[in-house]
C-alpha cells in the first residue's frame, strides 16, 4: 500500500472513531430525517389555513401551496447543512489536524516518503470520502422520508436534483473542513483552533448577508428564499461587495434552484463558482502548509 | 468567603489580560454597532424611497394615502440583539470553558486544592467572575449601542427608552452568564476539557439554532416571502380570527420554541425593545404582564446552570477527572 493510500485509510478510520463528531453527525442525520416531516406539517397547516380563509371569503388568491413539488420537503435540510453540517465539518477538520499535533506523530509521519503536501492532501481526501459517505446516507434518508410523506418515490429527475443538492453540499462542507484543518494546523491551542473557524463561519453565515441586504440574522435560518438585495442606496454597493463572499447565501441560492423553489430566480453558475473558489482557496491553503507549521508545539 | 473573593479577583485579572477574550468582545461590539448602522441606513433608504414615491405621485396628480415609514429607534436594535443571542452566547460558551480549561491544562488545579478552600469556593469564585465579566461587557455593549443609536442612527431616545434598554441589558447578562456557566459545568465534568467544549457547542447548536429554527419554520406565516397572510391580502384582525382555528398546532409550535432558552431570552427582549409590534409603544406594565413568564424561565435556566457549575466544580469531581 502506498503511503498516500495508507494516510487516506488512516484518516478515515481515525475520523470514524471520534465520538464527538459522531454526536454532531447523529444530530445532522436526525434533523435531515425530521426535515421532511417538519415540511409536511407546515404544508398541511398552510393548506388548512388557506382553505379556512378561502371558505370565509377572506381571499381570492390561489393557494400558494396548491402544487408544491416533492422536493419542497427537502428545503429544511439546506438550513441544517448550513448550521449543523458546517459545524460538523469544522470540528472534523480541527480534530484531524489536532490529532497529529497532540500525539506528536507528525514528526514520525514526516520521516516517511510522503511530502507534507501529499500527507495533507491524503488527509483531506480521507475526510472528503468520509463526508461523502455521510452525505450519501443523508440523501438516502431524505429520499425515504420524502417518499413516506408524499406516498410515492420521487421521479428520476427529482432524485437527480436531490443528489445534485448533496453533491453541492459536499463541496460547500469541504471548504469548512479545510478551514478547520487549517486552523488546527496553525493554532497554538485547541481552543483557538476551534474558535477561529467558528467565528469565520458566524461571519459568513450571519454578518455578511446583513451588510449586503439588511436581512436579520435569525431570518437567514428560514428556508424561504430571502428578498433580493435592493438595487439602490448603500445596499447596492455593500451587496455587490459582500454578496460573493456570503458563501452561505450562495449555497442557499443554488439549493433553492436545485429544489425548484418557485421564488428562486437566476442561475446556479455564480453560486457554484463562488463555492468552488472558496473550496480551491481552502484546500490550497491546507496543502501548502509547511513542515515547520505542522510540527509547531501545541500549548494545551 | 475570602478565598471566594480572591479566586474571583484572580479570574477577573486573568480575563482582562486575555487577548482572545478582548478580541472576541471587540468583535461582538463591532458586529452589534454595524447592525445598528445597517438598520439606520435601511431606514434612510426606505425614507428616500418614500420621498421619491411621494414626489412621483404628486407630479402625476395622484392622491397621497401611504403613511411615511415610522422611526422607532429601539427597533433598530433587532439584528444587534440577534447577534447577542447567537454570537454572544457562542462567545459565552468559549469563555466559560476557558475558566476550567486553563486550570486543567496548566496543572494549577492540584495546587489550588492544596489550599484550605471551602467545598464550593472554587466554583463560586468562577461563577461570580463570569457574572461580573458579563455584567461589565453587557454594560459596555449597551453603552456603545446607545451611542450608535444617538449618533449614527440620529434617533431621539426618551427616558422610558433608556429604562427599556437597561431591562434588555439585564436579560442579556442573565442569558450570557447562563451559557458561560453551562460550558463551565460541562468542561468540569468531562475528562478532557476540550470534550466539554464540543459538548457545550453541541448544546449551543441545538438550543440556539436548531430548536428556534424548527419553531420558525413551522410558523405558517413564515412559509412565503413577505408572509402568508400578506400574500393572501388578509389583514391582522382576520389573520387572528383564522389562526384561532389552529390553536392546537400553534400551541405545539409554541412549546417547541419555548423548549429553547434562547426564545425565553428573545421574547421579553423583543417585547421590551418594541421589536414585536404587539408590544411597541406599550406601557411597561403591559410588557411585563405579557412576558414575565419568559423572564422567569430564563432565570430558572440561569439557576440550573449555576447549580450545575457549583456542583461540578468541586475538588472531588475536578481532580477525579483530571
Amino acid at each position: 500500500m502506498s503511503p498516500w493510500a495508507a494516510a487516506v485509510g488512516h484518516e478515515l478510520r481515525s475520523a470514524g472513531r471520534e465520538r464527538l463528531p459522531q454526536l454532531l453527525l447523529m444530530i445532522f442525520i436526525g434533523m435531515s430525517a425530521a426535515s421532511a416531516f417538519i415540511g409536511s406539517a407546515a404544508k398541511a397547516t398552510v393548506t388548512e389555513v388557506y382553505n379556512s380563509a378561502a371558505g370565509q371569503g377572506l381571499t381570492n388568491a390561489a393557494n400558494p401551496f396548491g402544487n408544491v413539488p416533492p422536493l419542497y420537503y427537502a428545503r429544511n435540510t439546506v438550513i441544517y447543512i448550513l448550521l449543523i453540517g458546517a459545524l460538523l465539518a469544522i470540528v472534523i477538520g480541527v480534530q484531524s489536524a489536532m490529532r497529529d499535533r497532540r500525539a506528536r506523530t507528525i514528526d514520525l509521519v514526516l520521516t516517511r516518503l510522503l511530502s507534507p503536501a501529499g500527507y495533507l492532501g491524503a488527509k483531506m481526501t480521507g475526510i472528503g470520502l468520509g463526508l461523502l459517505a455521510v452525505l450519501g446516507a443523508s440523501a438516502l434518508i431524505s429520499v425515504v422520508c420524502i417518499s413516506a410523506v408524499t406516498g410515492s418515490i420521487p421521479a428520476p429527475d427529482q432524485l437527480l436534483r436531490l443528489l445534485a443538492l448533496f453533491g453541492v453540499a459536499w463541496l460547500f462542507l469541504l471548504f469548512f473542513v479545510a478551514l478547520g484543518t487549517l486552523s488546527g494546523l496553525h493554532a497554538s491551542s485547541y481552543t483557538t483552533a476551534l474558535l477561529v473557524p467558528i467565528v469565520i463561519w458566524s461571519v459568513i453565515i450571519f454578518v455578511l448577508p446583513l451588510l449586503g441586504t439588511a436581512a436579520h440574522p435569525v431570518s437567514l435560518l428560514n428556508p424561504v428564499t430571502p428578498p433580493a438585495a435592493p438595487l439602490t442606496g448603500i445596499f447596492a454597493l455593500t451587496g455587490s461587495l459582500t454578496g460573493p463572499l456570503s458563501l452561505g447565501e450562495q449555497f442557499k441560492h443554488v439549493a433553492a434552484i436545485l429544489l425548484k423553489d418557485p421564488q428562486a430566480t437566476g442561475t446556479m453558475t455564480g453560486g457554484i463558482t463562488v463555492i468552488l473558489a472558496f473550496l480551491a482557496a481552502g484546500i490550497s491553503a491546507v496543502v501548502l502548509t509547511g513542515r515547520t507549521s505542522m510540527r509547531k508545539e501545541l500549548h494545551d | 468567603m475570602t478565598s471566594l473573593i480572591t479566586l474571583c479577583g484572580k479570574e477577573l485579572r486573568d480575563l482582562s489580560r486575555n487577548r482572545s477574550v478582548r478580541l472576541l468582545i471587540l468583535f461582538l461590539a463591532v458586529v452589534v454597532v454595524l447592525s445598528v448602522l445597517v438598520a439606520a441606513a435601511d431606514f434612510r433608504t426606505k425614507t428616500a424611497d418614500y420621498t421619491s414615491y411621494l414626489a412621483a405621485l404628486k407630479a402625476s396628480g395622484g392622491a397621497v394615502n401611504a403613511p411615511p415609514p415610522d422611526l422607532f429607534p429601539l427597533q433598530m436594535l433587532r439584528a444587534g440583539m440577534e447577534y447577542l443571542e447567537i454570537v454572544g452566547s457562542l462567545f459565552a460558551v468559549i469563555l466559560g470553558y476557558g475558566l476550567i480549561a486553563k486550570e486543567k491544562n496548566n496543572g494549577t488545579l492540584e495546587l489550588l486544592f492544596t489550599r484550605p478552600l471551602a467545598r464550593h469556593s472554587f466554583a463560586a469564585g468562577k461563577i461570580l467572575a463570569a457574572l461580573i465579566i458579563w455584567t461589565a461587557v453587557t454594560a459596555a455593549l449597551f453603552a456603545v449601542i446607545t451611542a450608535a443609536l444617538l449618533i449614527a442612527g440620529n434617533a431621539p431616545l426618551t427616558g422610558t427608552d433608556f429604562i427599556r434598554l437597561i431591562i434588555a441589558a439585564g436579560h442579556t447578562i442573565i442569558y450570557l452568564t447562563l451559557w458561560s456557566l453551562a460550558a463551565l459545568a460541562l468542561a468540569a465534568l468531562t475528562r478532557a476539557p476540550a470534550t466539554g467544549l464540543v459538548l457545550a457547542l453541541v448544546l449551543w447548536l441545538v438550543v440556539v439554532l436548531v430548536i428556534p429554527q424548527i419553531g420558525d419554520t413551522m410558523d405558517p406565516d413564515n412559509q412565503i416571502p413577505g408572509g402568508l397572510f400578506a400574500s393572501l391580502q388578509i389583514d391582522k384582525a382576520h389573520e387572528h380570527a383564522v389562526m384561532a382555528n389552529f390553536t392546537g398546532y400553534e400551541t405545539s409550535r409554541d412549546l417547541i420554541e419555548q423548549a429553547s432558552l434562547t426564545k425565553q431570552y428573545e421574547r421579553p427582549l423583543f417585547a421590551w425593545l418594541g421589536i414585536k409590534d404587539q408590544y411597541n409603544q406599550q406601557s411597561p406594565a403591559f410588557v411585563w404582564a405579557g412576558t414575565f413568564n419568559h423572564t422567569l424561565w430564563l432565570l430558572a435556566g440561569f439557576a440550573a446552570a449555576a447549580a450545575a457549575a457549583l456542583l461540578a466544580g468541586t475538588r472531588d469531581k475536578l481532580l477525579r477527572k483530571a
